[in-house]
This record gives C-alpha cells, sequence and structure tokens, in this order.
C-alpha cells in the first residue's frame, strides 16, 4: 500500500475502472480470444474489430478519468499531476532512451507508489496524454496507451508496503516487467491492421492459436529487443534513481500536508 | 476588516506554536506591513487571514480569526476568494493558464462569474495595472515585474476587499520589485483596498505603510503600530530610518524628501570631515582579466569589446539594466561561455548561480558538503568547516532545500569556496534574503576580502554597492560605460545612488554606517 | 449577420470543427482499400493543411505525421521484402537468397519477391498511411491543447491538470539549462548517470516544490468552490457510468463472440456508449463554472465538419450500393474509381476556402 490516498478509488470508480480494463484488455488481445468476423456478418469486412476499438476507448478513458475525478481531487493534487506529468511527459518528449519512455514510466511509477493508486492511474494517463500533446502526436494509438500507463501507476500503488531498499528493488523488478509487457500490448493495437509477410500478419478469420503464433514471431523478430531494451532501463533506472526519487516525493507530500488534520480550537 | 481574536498556530508535529496569543485589527483601508525575519512566522501570519492556515497547511489554529465578518474556520480559503486576494512570491509559479488574460479570468470561471461580467471585469484589470499591451501574451515570457502584476490582476478580478501579499518582491530584481509596489500603491489610492503585506525591502515601502506589524520570532508577542514609532524599536529598518536614528532626529523621517530636508544641520557638521575610504585604492595580484571581449550568441552579441581587470582585495559591482549582459560577463568569466573574439583569463574563479538552490542534489546538508567536497578534491570536512565559519545555525540533518534562502546562499557559496576559488563571483545574490541575511553576507564579503579574495557581484541593489564594493562598473548594451571607485560612480548617479548618499548629497557618503562613525568621532 | 457566420471574416476557426473534419476523413480512409480514394485523401489533407496552417508551434506536426506515414510504407514494404513466403503471386522482380529457417517456426527469410507481394503490402500500407496524415492535419490545423479548454464538466479538474502540465513544459527547457550550468560549476562529475541524476533531481525537486505554490494559489483563487456535492445526484451518475462500461463490456463480447442474438452486439455496444457518454454528462452538471470567452461555433464550423462527414457519408454509401469498387480483385489489377466515395473526399477539400482566413498577427512592440 502507499503512503496516502490522494485519489480516492471509490466504488463506482473501481467499478467502471474493472470494466474499462477488460474492455481495453479485450482491445488488445482480441485476435487471441475471439475469431473475429462472426458479429458482422452480413457486412463485406471481418477487421472491423479494431476500428470499433478506437473508437470505443477514447470514450472508457474519459468515463474512468471523469468517475475517478468525480471522487474529489483537491488542488494539492491537480497541482501535483499536473507538474508531474509535465516533467514525465517532457522526458518522453526527450530522453534519448531506447523509446524515450523509461524516465516517464520512473516518474509515473513512484508517483503511483507514493500517493496512491487512484493518483497512479490518473498520473499514467496524463503522463502519456501530455507527452502526446506536447510532441503533437494525439492519434488513436492514445488512448490504448493511456489505459495501458495508468495501469502501470496503479500497480505500483498497489503493492504492499515496504521499506528501504526491499521496496526499490520491488519496484525495479516490476519496472521491468511493466516495461516488457507494455510494449507486448503496445505492439498488439496496430499489429491486426498491418501485412508484413506470412507467418507473421494477423490473419482474419484463422483460429486464435494460429494468430498468436502469428503474433508471437512478429513479436520475436521485431520489437522485442526494444521490450527487453526498456524492461532492463527502467529496471536499472528505478534500482539507481528510486530512492532520491522516492525521497523528493515523500518530502513533498510531507510539505502539502496531505492528510494532516485541520483543527479549530476555540 | 481583518480580526485576530487570540490566535495561535500549531503545525502537525510541531512541539511549539509558531504564533501565539495574537490579537490584531487592521481596518478597512489601510495599507500594512508584516515585518520580521524568515522563519519568524510572518508566512503563517498572512496565510492565516484567508484560511490557507489551517484549511491547506494542516495543524491547530486557536482563536478566531475573521475577515470581513467571515470566520476562516467556517469557511475555506476558496470561499474566501471573493473577499481575500492572496498573491505568492514566485509569480511564475501560482499561475493556471498560460497568458495573460485566461490567467485574469481564471478566478473568475471558478467562481462562476457571468460571461459578460467577466469580460468587463477582465478589461477594467487590465487597464487598472497597466497590462493592455500584454493581453495575449504568454505568461512565461514576461519580465518579472510584468508577471507580479498579472498575478496581483488575477486575484484582483474577484473584486476582493483585502489584498495579502506575500513577499511579492523578493523573488524580482530591484526594478521589477518598483514597478510591483508602486502599482500596489496606486490600487490602495484608487480601490480604498486592505492591503497586507510582507516585504523585505523595507525602504522602497515604510512611506506608503499606514501600519507595521512587527513578528518576532523568538516567543515575544507580535506587535504592531505607526511606522515611525514602530522602526524606532526594531533591530531591521532602512537606512533613511539609521541615518535618523545616528543623526538623533525625531520624529524618524521615513522617506529621503522627509530625510533630506531635516538634514541641513547634519550636512554643515560634516562638511569638513572626509567620508570613509571603502577599500583600497591600489590592489594586490591581478586575478582576472578580459580584452576586447565579445561574448553571446552568432549574431547576437551580449557582450562588445569589454576590457577589465580585476584585482585581489577588490570588491566589483557590475551593474546596469536587465540584459545589459551582466550574468553573460560573469558565466565568461567562470568558462560557461565561449568568448567570440577577445580574450578572458581568470582561472581561478568561482560562481555562485542567481538561484542557489540549482547548485543543491542531495538529500541532507551533511551530505551535500560531503558530496561538494569530492566534487572539488578537497579533503573531507572542506566544506563543512567554511559553512560553519560563513553562519552558524545550519542542522546539518536538514534537506538543503528546506533551508532559508540566506542558508542556502552561504550552503552555496560554501561549496563554491571549496573549490579554493581567488575570484569569487556572485549573481544577484540578494535576491529573496531578508535584512539580517544581507548583513551576514555583508560581513562575509569582508572577510573573504581580506583574505586575499578577489569578489564580483552583479546585482541591482545599491544598498549593498554601498555597503560593500570598492569599484563599480555600469554596463549598458553590453558595453562598459562607466568604471571606477564606488563613490565617484555611484553618488552621481541617479539610478544607483543609495539612500544615504541621496540625503547627504553633494557630500559622498554611501552609508548610515559611515556617518554614524564620522559623528561620533567628531562630537567626542 | 454577425461577422463570425462570414467565411471571409480572419479569426481562428474551432479547434473541434478541424478535428471532426479530420475523423470524418480518417473514417472514410477506414473503408477502403483501394489507393484512388486513399491517394486522394492524402492530397486533401496536404492541399487543406497548406492553405489553413498557421504559423503555431503545433502546426509542423503535419509534417512530422506525413513522415510518420511514410516510415509505415516503408517498413511494410521492407518487411514484405525480407519475409515474403511468395505465395501470392508469379511476377518475380527479383530473388534474395534465402536463409535456411527451421520449418516448425513458420517463416521464410529471403526468397522471392513478387509484384503481388509487394503491392498488397503498399496498399494495407497506404490506408495506414492516409490515416496517419488525416491525424496530422487535425493536429495541425486545431490544436488539441486548445481543445482543452472545451474538455465536459465531468473532466475539468483533469484538463486543468493538463494545462498546468502544458504551462509549465516549456519552461522546463529553461530549468534544465540552468540547472545544467550549475552542474558544471560544482565540477567534478564523473559517469553519465550520475550526471543526468544531477539535471534530473533539482528540477524535479523545484517541479514538486512549485506544485505546492501553486495549489495554495489556486485554493486561494476559489478552485473547486463552486462543485455542489448532491449525493442523490453522484449516485445517478456513478450508476450512469457503470451502466455504460457494463454495456459496453457486453457489446463488445457480443460482436467479437458473434452469439446468434443479435441485440448482444452492436445495439448493445451503442446503449453503453450512449449511457456512458449521458453519465460524463450529468456528471458535468455539479459544476457552476463559467467560460471566459469562448471560441464562437458558427456557420464556418458547420460548413468545415459538414464537409468532413460528407466524406464519410458517401464513403459509407458507396459500400452499400457497390462495395465492389472499393477493394481491388487481384494486387495487380487496375484499381477502379469509386466515383461517389470520389465526390466525398472532393467535397472534403472545400474547407480550404470554408474555413476562414487566419488573421495576421499584430507587429508586436519589442520590448
Amino acid at each position: 500500500m502507499s503512503d496516502v490516498a490522494v485519489v480516492r478509488v471509490h466504488a463506482a470508480a473501481a467499478a467502471a475502472l474493472a470494466l474499462s480494463s477488460l474492455v481495453t484488455l479485450v482491445a488488445f488481445g482480441w485476435p487471441f480470444v475471439f475469431q473475429p468476423g462472426n458479429g458482422f456478418e452480413g457486412t463485406s469486412h471481418s477487421t472491423d474489430a479494431p476500428w470499433f476499438f478506437v473508437l470505443i476507448l477514447p470514450l472508457l478513458a474519459a468515463i474512468v478519468l471523469a468517475e475517478l475525478n468525480a471522487g474529489g481531487i483537491d488542488a494539492k493534487a491537480i497541482a501535483l499531476l499536473g507538474m508531474l506529468s509535465s516533467v514525465g511527459g517532457a522526458m518522453r518528449a526527450l530522453s534519448p532512451g531506447v523509446a524515450g519512455l523509461e524516465p516517464s514510466f520512473a516518474i509515473i511509477m513512484l508517483g503511483g507508489r507514493v500517493f496512491g493508486r487512484g493518483f497512479g492511474f490518473v498520473l499514467g494517463c496524463l503522463t502519456l496524454f501530455v507527452g502526446a500533446l506536447i510532441t503533437g502526436g494525439v492519434g488513436p494509438w492514445l488512448p490504448f496507451q493511456m489505459m495501458a500507463a495508468g495501469w502501470v501507476g496503479f500497480a505500483s500503488g498497489s503493492l504492499p508496503r515496504m521499506t528501504g531498499r526491499l521496496e526499490v528493488l520491488a519496484l525495479a523488478v516490476l519496472g521491468f516487467f511493466l516495461g516488457l509487457f507494455y510494449g507486448l500490448l503496445m505492439n498488439l493495437w496496430f499489429w491486426p491492421f498491418g501485412v508484413y509477410g506470412d507467418g507473421l500478419s494477423f490473419v482474419p478469420g484463422a483460429d486464435a492459436l494460429a494468430n498468436a503464433t502469428n503474433y508471437g514471431r512478429y513479436y520475436l523478430t521485431t520489437s522485442v529487443v526494444w521490450d527487453l531494451g526498456r524492461g532492463v532501463f527502467t529496471f536499472l533506472l528505478i534500482l539507481v534513481a528510486g530512492r532520491p526519487l522516492l525521497r523528493a516525493l515523500r518530502r513533498v507530500s510531507r510539505r502539502a500536508a496531505f492528510g494532516v488534520p485541520v483543527r479549530f480550537e476555540p | 476588516m481583518i480580526v485576530f481574536d487570540r490566535v495561535s498556530v500549531t503545525y502537525a508535529g510541531a512541539a511549539s506554536p509558531v504564533l501565539s496569543e495574537v490579537d490584531l485589527t487592521i481596518p478597512e483601508g489601510e495599507m500594512c506591513l508584516v515585518m520580521g525575519r524568515t522563519g519568524s512566522g510572518k508566512s503563517t501570519l498572512l496565510r492565516a487571514i484567508n484560511g490557507l492556515v489551517p484549511h491547506f497547511s494542516g495543524g491547530t489554529l486557536r482563536g478566531t480569526v475573521q475577515v470581513d465578518g467571515r470566520k476562516t474556520s467556517s469557511h475555506r480559503p476558496r470561499d474566501l476568494a471573493d473577499v481575500v486576494g492572496f498573491v505568492g512570491q514566485d509569480p511564475l509559479s501560482g499561475f493556471v493558464t498560460d497568458n495573460v488574460e485566461d490567467e485574469l479570468a481564471y478566478a473568475m470561471e471558478s467562481l462562476g462569474v457571468a460571461p459578460s461580467v467577466m469580460r468587463k471585469r477582465v478589461e477594467e484589470t487590465l487597464d487598472l495595472l497597466g497590462l493592455a499591451d500584454l493581453r495575449g501574451r504568454p505568461l512565461a515570457q514576461l519580465s518579472g515585474g510584468q508577471q507580479q502584476r498579472v498575478a496581483i490582476g488575477s486575484v484582483l478580478t474577484t473584486h476582493p476587499r483585502v489584498l495579502v501579499l506575500d513577499e511579492p518582491t523578493s523573488a524580482l530584481d530591484p526594478l521589477a520589485a518598483e514597478d510591483v509596489l508602486a502599482t500596489m500603491q496606486r490600487l490602495v489610492h484608487d480601490l480604498g483596498l486592505t492591503v497586507v503585506l510582507a516585504e523585505h525591502r523595507l525602504e522602497r515601502v515604510v512611506q506608503f505603510v499606514d501600519r507595521i506589524v512587527h513578528v518576532p520570532g523568538d516567543g515575544s508577542p507580535v506587535v504592531d503600530g505607526p511606522p515611525a514609532t514602530m522602526l524606532a524599536g526594531t533591530p531591521i529598518a532602512p537606512p533613511v530610518v539609521e541615518l535618523g536614528r545616528a543623526a538623533g532626529w525625531d520624529p524618524l523621517p521615513l522617506t529621503v524628501r522627509d530625510a533630506r530636508r531635516r538634514s541641513v544641520a547634519l550636512r554643515a557638521e560634516l562638511a569638513v570631515v572626509p567620508p570613509p575610504e571603502h577599500g583600497p585604492r591600489v590592489s594586490g595580484e591581478v586575478l582576472a582579466t578580459t580584452r576586447n571581449l565579445v561574448l553571446g550568441y552568432p549574431r547576437r552579441p551580449v557582450l562588445e569589446d569589454v576590457s577589465l581587470t580585476v584585482s585581489a582585495g577588490e570588491v566589483v559591482a557590475l551593474m546596469g539594466r536587465n540584459g545589459a549582459g551582466k550574468s553573460t560577463l560573469l558565466r565568461g568569466l567562470v568558462g560557461l561561455h565561449r568568448p567570440q573574439s577577445g580574450t578572458i583569463d581568470s582561472p581561478r574563479a568561482g560562481l555562485v548561480p542567481q538561484v542557489p538552490a540549482d547548485l543543491l542534489y542531495a538529500a541532507s546538508v551533511r551530505s551535500e558538503c560531503e558530496m561538494a567536497d569530492r566534487d572539488a578534491d578537497a579533503p573531507a570536512g572542506t566544506t563543512r568547516a567554511l559553512m560553519d565559519r560563513l553562519t552558524d545555525g545550519i542542522d546539518p540533518d536538514t534537506h538543503p532545500r528546506d533551508l532559508s534562502e540566506g542558508q542556502k546562499l552561504t550552503l552555496a557559496l560554501a561549496i563554491v569556496l571549496a573549490q579554493r576559488p581567488a575570484l569569487l563571483l556572485l549573481d544577484e545574490p540578494t535576491r529573496g534574503l531578508d535584512y539580517t541575511a544581507k548583513q551576514n553576507l555583508v560581513a562575509i564579503l569582508h572577510d573573504l576580502v581580506a583574505d586575499g579574495h578577489g569578489v564580483v557581484l552583479a546585482t541591482h541593489d545599491v544598498e549593498l554597492v554601498a555597503e560593500v564594493a570598492t569599484r563599480v562598473v555600469v554596463l549598458a548594451d553590453g558595453e562598459v560605460v562607466a568604471d571606477g571607485a564606488a563613490r565617484e560612480v555611484v553618488v552621481s548617479s541617479p539610478a544607483f545612488a543609495p539612500q544615504v548618499a541621496k540625503i547627504m548629497a553633494p557630500q559622498p557618503w554611501l552609508t548610515a554606517r559611515d556617518v554614524a562613525s564620522a559623528l561620533a568621532a567628531s562630537r567626542r | 449577420m454577425r461577422p463570425h457566420h462570414r467565411i471571409t471574416h480572419p479569426r481562428a476557426l474551432h479547434p473541434g470543427a478541424w478535428w471532426l473534419w479530420a475523423l470524418g476523413l480518417a473514417a472514410a480512409a477506414s473503408r477502403t482499400a483501394n489507393p484512388v480514394p486513399l491517394v486522394l485523401i492524402i492530397a486533401v489533407t496536404w492541399f487543406v493543411v497548406s492553405a489553413r496552417r498557421g504559423d503555431t508551434p503545433w502546426a509542423a506536426s503535419y509534417a512530422l505525421f506525413f513522415r510518420l506515414a511514410l516510415i509505415v510504407i516503408a517498413i511494410h514494404l521492407v518487411f514484405q521484402t525480407l519475409l515474403s513466403g511468395s505465395t501470392q503471386g508469379t511476377t518475380v522482380l527479383f530473388s534474395l537468397p534465402e536463409i535456411p529457417v527451421p520449418d516448425s517456426f513458420g517463416i521464410q527469410l529471403g526468397g522471392d519477391v513478387t509484384l503481388e507481394a509487394l503491392l498488397t503490402a503498399f496498399y494495407v500500407a497506404l490506408q495506414l498511411a492516409a490515416i496517419f496524415c488525416c491525424i496530422g492535419a487535425a493536429n495541425a490545423l486545431g490544436s488539441a491543447r486548445q481543445l482543452l479548454r472545451y474538455v465536459p464538466a465531468a473532466l475539468y479538474e483533469i484538463g486543468i491538470a493538463c494545462v498546468i502540465a502544458l504551462t509549465f513544459a516549456p519552461q522546463l527547457a529553461g530549468d534544465a539549462r540552468r540547472v545544467r550550468d550549475a552542474a558544471r560549476l560544482r565540477g567534478g562529475n564523473r559517469g553519465r548517470v550520475r550526471r543526468l541524476g544531477r539535471l534530473a533531481m533539482p528540477m524535479l525537486e523545484g517541479a514538486l516544490e512549485r506544485s505546492v505554490e501553486l495549489a495554495a494559489a489556486m485554493d486561494s483563487r476559489g478552485y473547486g468552490r463552486t462543485t455542489t456535492t448532491d449525493p442523490r445526484a453522484r449516485r445517478t451518475t456513478s450508476l450512469l457510468v457503470v451502466a455504460g462500461s457494463l454495456g459496453t463490456c457486453v457489446g463488445v463480447y457480443g460482436l467479437l463472440a458473434g452469439t446468434a442474438d443479435s441485440w448482444l452486439g452492436l445495439p448493445m455496444l451503442l446503449v453503453g456508449a450512449a449511457l456512458g457518454v449521458l453519465g460524463i454528462a450529468s456528471g458535468g452538471r455539479r459544476t457552476g463554472r463559467t467560460r471566459y470567452r469562448p471560441d464562437p461555433w458558427a456557420l464556418p464550423e458547420l460548413l468545415v465538419v459538414a464537409s468532413g462527414l460528407a466524406a464519410a457519408a458517401l464513403m459509407f454509401w458507396q459500400v452499400r450500393v457497390d462495395p465492389g469498387v472499393l477493394v481491388l480483385s487481384s494486387s495487380t489489377a487496375v484499381p477502379p474509381v469509386p466515383l461517389l466515395a470520389c465526390l466525398g473526399i472532393a467535397l472534403a477539400l472545400l474547407p480550404a476556402v470554408l474555413a476562414p482566413p487566419l488573421p495576421i498577427a499584430p507587429a508586436r512592440v519589442a520590448r
């Protein structure tokens, strides 16, 4: 558990988050789970599913954020979200890392860790959004990235309470897997759109296993190197910078007096 | 308008209260100055007015604070937004949007003011603060003074009755500060606002204020009264008042004009006494030379043809307006800028940057000092010893960024000195310093010069120049327009003359202390 | 007629209008694999952007996206060349040396490269490229950042966080320069990681400290004051939102699983989405804020949006009446010209004149 819960995840928000995450997961993983096309019988297009997701995901992301927002985010949390997502987004635009994501990942994860999972989720979404706005790169991939990065922040905020080196190590290991996984998912959203040659592409109507194998091959040939790189970099970054970063975040948490009681005496 | 009734504030986890048993009444339409050292609790006092303490900060408030009949115990800061406008130190960090017009409208949007009213009020505020030319400009492109004016405007649009300003000029250079204070004064006169402000640069404000509240910060009670009586007793006073004290005038003068009219006898008395020398005429080893220096960016030179020599034992003040090339020259001397033509020869220079916090990375003062030793290849403990010599009372376990501005400067100075520079460069060192910290800096600089260091300061602070500089170099548009002994350059210049020089003109006295010791000697 | 209804009155078009126009074009592009309408779409975006782009920093994003589109095409072609199993087509263009890969791996490296395979890959990539160009045009013409002013009220606070982030981001560059200089003053840097840390820590600490001050300023200026907390309205909103996400969930399942009950699919998805939109709308009612000088939404906006929607509508009509011309019978066949679709895309060219011209910025008085 994190130190404070700056953005509370109440029941309705949790439900919306869970359902939207489910849809997003399906949006990523439908080629393996379902045989597409059946629902679209009668039309001549069997690859419509991804387009539906591109349309529906922004709405879902908006719903989750609105519901978390409705729980009441105070000025301190908003200002903090703004500043952190600005730093994260700018790093994303500037940093020379493998995919330019590692420093932002570290900030999302450590922010979620210190200020709670609700905050982590919103921070993840915003960091990617702000990064896209800074670079002028708003596109259909954005909602996918936002949800995935939101999960990253949420997961870090959900780690059990730990202290000292153990905490940093746990976060670093989590960072490795999340970095790897993020790439795996992000390739998935556009993979079905493209044709990359036999045995690498999405085949509409083929069974799930065949597509999974195809994707596996695609992943191994194209992006596994990058994703491993991202995972390793995130791991190292958190291992090296985790302690000072956590300290800085906790310091501001104290300064902003989150959860400090306010008393009036006559 | 503002009533404090037996108010004590204790922050969560603190052993003793920051403020205790404060009784204070500020009537409508008054301009009230809150005085006190950094950390004395004056920020707490100001923030209690609109309820930021304790609603925002946490902690316990005993007693009641009432503004325009509303108690802060039942009104959060946002509920007081249409009664109290609050402006902080650094204008840029309080901005929500990125251009002038949106920023002015932001508070009204939050309060749900009707669009037509909003439009009208924005226009009124633009005119009132002289911002009309800047309306669509990005906030980050404005000068410090303009930014602070926008910050004031952004709280005025809700038509508050009270304006609270927490050191509105301490992050600004003196010219910007003057700009803001002049605006303030106009507001008090035109709008009948009640203004409460904290301000270090007493010499700029005492003449406008109706009341001074002194927060001693050592546990003794908060006192208030009219400026002349309050300043007679406090350790902090502007140079005019110090001169008045030295000359034994009663009541004390608050403005230069006032003092000038009273000083006829004093000038007559001192006409035959030569003012003391500030620093040596002949100086030691040459520490830095520049010859026909051109510095800057391709096709945009900032410095043009600057030839300058600085020797040990000198304190050179670089003066001139913003953008005249002062900082660029310092950066060149320390090797951050490569000359485009001409030469720089200053092998042993160390620079304390304008924002000393930029030099600080570690989590505690102790480890910061250890890191600095390693960085400078100095024996362990060097920086710590330097810091302890420069000032006492810095707890080595504090986070460096939690130190006061004065302490940060001292720590940064210690870090730079650990590299054993012969020539010390300081960029705008008095920004954000309170009176005590400034006195401390003056003492440190005197010591360093006595040790054989040379010092170059880029500053707008004429009182500091009057106290420490032996030589003044005035830069304008990248060129040296005046270079000479401090007294010769400063006294004759309307822009750079310190208050005492203005009062005593044409006699070249620079500080109240010089006058006081001369008086003491002549009356003995 | 008020001046902002005139298409000749110089002003900036509402950014939302540009995005809707671009989305319409993108939707049209998503319906066809025929290179004729796809190339037309790219040409239309190019032309409109050149005609109505301002000198804003984001105006450069069209070039960025155009380059991205070229990269997409290049990647597709390279992949097809290196990995093609050449099961399609017989026109061998050239042969690459084949690298033996175990059969179980299921792919073939190198070998014959056929015209048919390359063309197929090119057409698929062209569709993606066309969509990229549409998005690039939207980014360049209507800044997504300006759109932030129009976030639904339920997302207002989050929108403010974005505004803060975007305001602060450019200042970070200046901070970075200052901090880097300071680090050089201190000397003693060993190693890149340490140097990066010395750059990052003061910047991050500065940003964090600023956030506390900013929050105090926001609080004193009435942030969140007009937000009412009526528990009943809250419950309604939550109910709508949860029902909406549940509906979407079920709808997606229905669509993908292709169950017999047709109501489980698209209709359910639409109902879910509608409930979600309702939820967001109802969540927005709790705030009593007002908006300062909103951009007008007038005739030119409507015309621009209509032209984008016309492109989509005519494309969908084409799908209904004669889907055959939207796909190629074989990759080497000469592409047919789908008249209806091309007419729609031509309509989308009109914003080049329908959108009002941008005012010329007044000469700034030098400071």
